[in-house]
């Protein structure tokens, strides 16, 4: 599903690689951490399978497409197979709920009866039924995120991105969301995580991919937080 | 679904900026009224020439008792002999249409209907100020100056007026006054493609939360763009029709009045007047558009 041949990515104001010589194979419907510390290319990674930066050497391949060989103007039909969630929501504050998750679909020109079908249904899968019209600030944190996921997986894209979905969550409510990014996961949709959370990573038990210094150090099937010696 | 969500954001958006807004229909309202009445002075003027072109005409004066250029002193007042063989001349000519004699009595009068709006004029001249004189209507009018100097030098002949002369002054005054509005809108035009600019950028970027979420999700860039384009467009349209406005006003006032000193029965029709007001308001929405366009294609990445 996602492919990075030996990736390496230079940002133009930089000398340091963000990412250096990366190879990573993600399959369809897997489960991945990628950990590590602050710097280390978490969200650059993400950022190369979104084509929001393209990579200084090496390929990625996402769906089975060659994203060099992607002209601009497909990048959109790319993006609308991958759903993103980030650390600060990024939620549209004049918007309740339903028309936070809408909104990702009305902008895509999907018909309103199709959205106003399958909006609750997602809101619910998140957990949030019930919340529909509530405003982000009438809401905690936790199910913030909620509505982010939900607009993020409305359209059933083939891949989940979340960069460090948990960042801003006390631990109590990050089990929550890990459990909602499991109950998608098992939809058959790839997720891919960026996190700095130990326990979250230690509790879930999947694959762990470890970067440091733009360098992949570890990528262990079943793996935790901290490296086990 | 589409069509009322694309309609109220450029609502938000042009309320949110709304002194950038007013400042940008102003502009290129005034430099559209501007445009439009360069456009228009020009039919105007160009429909006029032609008018005045085919009526065209010489007036050979005859020297009186009281002329007081040195030809006519010289030779004394025109005498019947001169006064019938210059016809019989004039007549003979291929270039001349038909000659009329004038006297004094009908020439003051013709000049007291000519003058009839201009009450200051016809008070202050009396009969016997204007000489007996031909009127000779030319064949073709590019021939004038032929026959203006083969008769100029006859015995008799006091001057030889040529409306031409005259009305290429007022001509150039036209050109000059249609040259003058078509910079000035030239200039404004630029401004205002300069105000817009800024204007889209602004509200690019008090939408930047909003566009961020629709590229994430795969929203096509026309769409994205869309509501920023069309917002430009309407900036566009408005200060079109507010200029229509100022067009026909100019259409009325202005030109009616050029009318009536020209003395000439040329009036624009609707068909040329609404042309006018659709070029004005088709450049504006052009103009704005592809100013918003290129100023998205920098500020708004996708
Ligand atoms: N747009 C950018 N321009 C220049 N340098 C950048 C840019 N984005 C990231 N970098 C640099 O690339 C390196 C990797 O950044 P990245 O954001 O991928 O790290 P991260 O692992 O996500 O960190 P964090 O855990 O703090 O989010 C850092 O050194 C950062 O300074
Ligand atoms: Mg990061």
């Amino acid at each position: 599903m996602i492919q990075f041949e030996n990736v390496t990515k230079v940002y133009p104001t930089q000398k340091r690689p963000a990412l250096n010589g990366v190879s990573v194979d993600v399959d369809k419907g897997e489960f991945v951490f990628l950990v590590g510390p602050s710097g280390s290319g978490k969200s650059t990674f993400l950022r190369l399978i979104l084509k929001e930066e393209k990579p200084t050497k090496g390929r990625v391949h996402v769906a089975g497409k060659d994203l060099a060989r992607l002209s601009n103007w497909k990048v959109p039909h790319l993006r609308r197979r991958i759903g993103c969630v980030f650390q600060d929501f990024r939620l549209l504050p004049n918007k309740n709920v339903f028309e936070n998750v809408a909104f990702a679909l009305e902008v895509i020109g999907k018909p309103r009866r199709f959205i106003r079908k399958v909006v609750p249904e997602v809101v619910e899968l998140v957990g949030l039924e019930g919340k529909g019209d509530r405003m982000p600030d009438e809401l905690s944190g936790g199910e913030q995120q909620r509505v982010a996921i939900a607009r993020a997986f409305v359209n059933r894209p083939q891949i989940l991105l979340a960069d460090e979905p948990t960042g801003n969550i006390d631990p109590a409510t990050s089990i929550g969301i890990m459990k909602v990014l499991d109950r998608i996961n098992r939809t058959g949709t790839t997720v891919v995580m960026a996190t700095h959370d130990a326990a979250i990573v230690d509790s879930m038990r999947k694959r762990v991919i470890e970067l440091e210094d733009g360098e992949v150090i570890r990528d262990q099937s079943r793996g935790v937080y901290g490296q086990a010696y | 679904m589409r069509a009322q969500f694309v309609l109220s954001e450029i609502w938000i958006g042009l309320r949110r900026n709304l002194t950038m807004t007013v400042a940008v229909i102003t502009t290129v309202a005034i430099s559209l009224a501007l445009f439009g009445a360069g456009m228009l002075i020009n039919q105007q003027v160009s429909a006029m020439r032609g008018y005045w072109d085919e009526r065209i005409s010489i007036t050979i004066y005859l020297c009186t008792e009281s002329s007081p250029s040195k030809h006519c002193i010289e030779n004394g007042p025109a005498t019947d002999e001169d006064r019938n063989s210059l016809q019989a001349d004039l007549k003979a000519m291929p270039e001349v249409a038909s000659v009329e004699y004038v006297d004094q009595a009908a020439a003051w009068e013709d000049f007291q209907n000519r003058f009839s709006n201009r009450q200051a004029l016809v008070e202050a001249t009396q009969e016997g100020d204007i000489p007996d004189n031909f009127r000779v209507q030319l064949a073709d009018p590019s021939k004038y100056e032929r026959v203006q100097q083969s008769v100029q030098d006859r015995p008799g002949v006091d001057m030889v007026s040529n409306d031409k002369d005259v009305l290429d002054r007022f001509f150039e005054l036209f050109d000059g006054l249609k040259w003058a509005a078509l910079i000035v809108a030239v200039v404004q035009l630029a401004a205002a493609a300069l105000l817009i600019g800024n204007t889209i950028r602004l509200s690019a970027y008090s939408r930047r939360r909003e566009t961020g979420i629709m590229r994430l999700v795969g929203a096509s860039n026309f769409y994205i763009q869309l509501p920023f384009l069309l917002e430009g467009a309407i900036c566009g349209l408005i200060g079109g029709v507010i200029a229509s406005g100022f067009i026909v006003a100019t259409r009325f006032f202005l030109l009616d009045k050029i009318q009536d000193w020209f003395y000439s029965g040329v009036e624009l029709s609707t068909g040329a007047l609404l042309s006018v007001i659709g070029m004005s308001v088709i450049l504006g929405v052009l103009l704005c558009t592809i100013a918003s366009f290129l100023t998205l294609r920098r500020y708004l990445r996708v």
